[in-house]
């Protein structure tokens, strides 16, 4: 009898960032449930990584929209009901292209935060049970625009900023569930996103993805509870464990 | 341009083709070139304890080589894959060749299976930016696999194949290395003694290199893409360094390895112990003051190692002491001889004159 296999939730697995994570984790032996807006693009990423014991399980749907959470947690109930990595990687970029902060409709605003903050919030909610019972890392992905100030990324950045003190907040309130929560900024990436933050412009000297790749092998080499609450750049010159 | 501005062929003759032993010398008899911003001094490995001054500290990298070369089994054939670095339990950075002169291109894509002596393997993807290498995911654990059939990566300027025992350096300690950490190379028990009988203490650190130095071409500064190495710089060795440069001596890397590790362990100026992985790139534009001087082999006209040195001595340092290499008659590459560039701000000036 194998041990069960570790589950793993990537919400935005369908394109870019998500897909090579969802890819990474499926050659890590992990059982996947997938989500993404796009059911024709998830469905081609769920074909790829359909293999003997290794489980993926799809859900369309947005992440903002709570039946589509439901949807995520049932899948995950199907897969034994435990979450080991929770990764909140669907994000809304806000109305392309970029504009000012004064020029974005609150509508638009109300979005993006809606997806980006709300959204992983609430989806760790709805699996907190299964988290519990994983000892789940919850892994939000951030970005350097809710650090800096650039002008045009306020929405996104905005969000992301929330979306990190929201983390570190988990981090410290779920400690006693051994539940551990990180943020992780992949870096600039050629990404469908990437591109719609500079259309027309030529994104080709972003690298790929899979340049990410060493950094998420060594933080799912690390104790959870080691890299709790702490902010990690995957294209940074270094990474270590938070002092 | 490299800012560098060094582009050169490694003279015929000039590369060393076999070990030190194998050229009749010992391992601490190979030539020494001490540079600074006015001289090039030609000496020997052995004259280094009277190069050094009581008090003066040298940073040596522990880390140990492993047999990171595996015959393998592709669809199209027999070909070599090169264990650069490990990033997770069965996740490797490889570097498949068709042989140890033969670098590629082959024809490999991504989900493409290969047997390596006995355990499957599949390449998840190219490392963005560096075609010749692949992320590698292995079926099982490879330690067993590379204890029983692996051998030292070996290139083609190498005139026969050395045992592991040849490419590890007095102070290997931890396995971990897919090249040798060559600068350690010319160290034997009694230079080390003698070292320490001078005043000159010896502390470490651990940085498992990879596969070899990245070209620089084209790419701007910081565009370079190296991947992480792991890496481990210990509180002993903080303390020994602030201690160092408290009473006015001179901290000396042996390594272009060293120099990475301690860079990659400074914020805002302080050292601190530090333990994880770095892909800090050091170019000439941006001079370090980790070290006053670091100790090294000679490298390819290429490369970024050049950077680093030109980082810790300067562009100007580099250039010339190089032509004097050439001109010199000083052997390339790992089994070679050394050099010892001291920075520009070295407390004690450079004590050429010793």
């Amino acid at each position: 009898m194998t041990p069960p296999a570790r589950v793993a939730v990537v919400t935005g697995a369908s394109r870019g960032l998500g897909a090579m994570i969802a890819g990474f984790l499926s050659s890590e032996g992990f059982a996947l449930v997938l989500t993404a807006r796009g059911g024709a693009a998830l469905s081609e990423r769920l074909l790829s990584l359909r293999a003997p014991g290794r489980p993926v399980e799809g859900v369309v749907g947005d992440v903002s929209d709570p039946a589509h959470r439901r949807e995520i947690r049932q899948a995950v109930d199907r897969l034994g009901g435990r979450v080991d990595l929770l990764v909140n990687n669907a994000s809304e970029l806000g109305p392309s292209p970029l504009r000012p902060l004064v020029e974005v409709e609150v509508g638009d605003l109300a979005r993006v935060y809606a997806t980006n903050v709300a959204a992983p919030i609430a989806l760790v909610a709805e699996l907190g049970p299964a988290l519990r019972r994983g000892h789940g890392l919850i892994v939000n992905i951030t970005s350097d625009a809710a650090v800096g100030a650039y002008a045009r990324w306020g929405p996104y950045g905005a969000s992301k900023a929330a979306l990190e003190l929201a983390t570190r907040t988990l981090a410290v309130e779920l400690r006693e569930w051994g539940v551990s929560a990180v943020v992780v900024d992949p870096g600039d990436l050629r990404t469908a996103m990437h591109q719609a933050a500079f259309p027309g412009e030529d994104i080709s000297d972003r690298p790929l993805p899979e340049v990410t790749l060493p950094f998420w092998a060594w933080l799912l080499g690390q104790d959870p509870s080691a890299v709790n609450g702490g902010r990690f750049r995957a294209q940074a010159d270094r990474w270590e464990l938070p002092a | 341009m490299t800012a560098v501005e060094l582009e050169f062929p490694i003279p015929p003759g000039l590369g060393a083709d076999r070990s030190p032993e194998d050229r009749g010398i010992a391992r601490d008899a190979v030539r020494l070139l001490v540079s600074d911003g006015p001289h090039d001094k030609d000496r020997s490995f052995h004259d280094l304890p009277e190069i050094l001054e009581p008090g003066d500290l040298l940073v040596v990298n522990e880390s140990a080589t492993i047999p990171a070369s595996l015959a393998a089994e592709a669809s199209f054939g027999r070909i070599v894959v090169n264990l650069s670095t490990r990033y997770g339990r069965d996740l490797w950075l490889v570097e498949p060749r068709w042989g140890p002169g033969a670098p590629g291109p082959l024809p490999l894509a991504v989900g493409d299976r290969l047997d390596l002596a006995g355990t499957g393997a599949e390449l998840v993807a190219p490392f963005p930016g560096v075609p010749r290498l692949w992320f590698l995911r292995t079926d099982g654990d490879l330690s067993t696999t590379i204890a029983t059939f692996g051998q030292p990566i070996r290139y083609g300027y190498l005139a026969r194949s050395y045992p592991l025992d040849r490419y590890q350096t007095l102070f290997a300690r931890v396995p971990g290395s897919a090249e040798m950490p060559s600068a350690g190379g010319p160290f034997t028990d009694r230079l080390v003694r003698r070292l320490q009988e001078r005043g000159v203490r010896v502390v470490s650190i651990v940085l498992h290199t990879g596969v070899s130095s990245l070209e620089v071409g084209d790419a701007a500064p910081g565009a370079v893409p190296v991947y992480p190495e792991p890496f481990e710089v210990p509180a002993a060795t903080v303390s020994a360094i602030a201690e160092t440069r408290r009473s006015g001596g001179r901290v000396v890397a042996v390594g272009t390895t060293v120099v990475r590790a301690l860079e990659s362990s400074t914020e805002s100026g302080l050292l601190r112990p530090t333990r994880g992985f770095t892909r800090l790139y050091l170019h000439s534009t941006q001079p370090t003051r980790t070290v006053d001087g670091i100790l090294t082999g000679f490298h390819d006209g290429r490369s970024t190692h050049l950077e680093l040195l030109a980082a810790v001595a300067g562009s100007a340092v580099v250039r010339r002491s190089y032509r004097h290499a050439v001109g010199s008659g000083y052997l390339w590459h790992e089994f070679g001889d050394a050099q010892l560039l001291w920075a520009a701000s070295s407390p004690r000036g450079a004590s050429l004159s010793a």
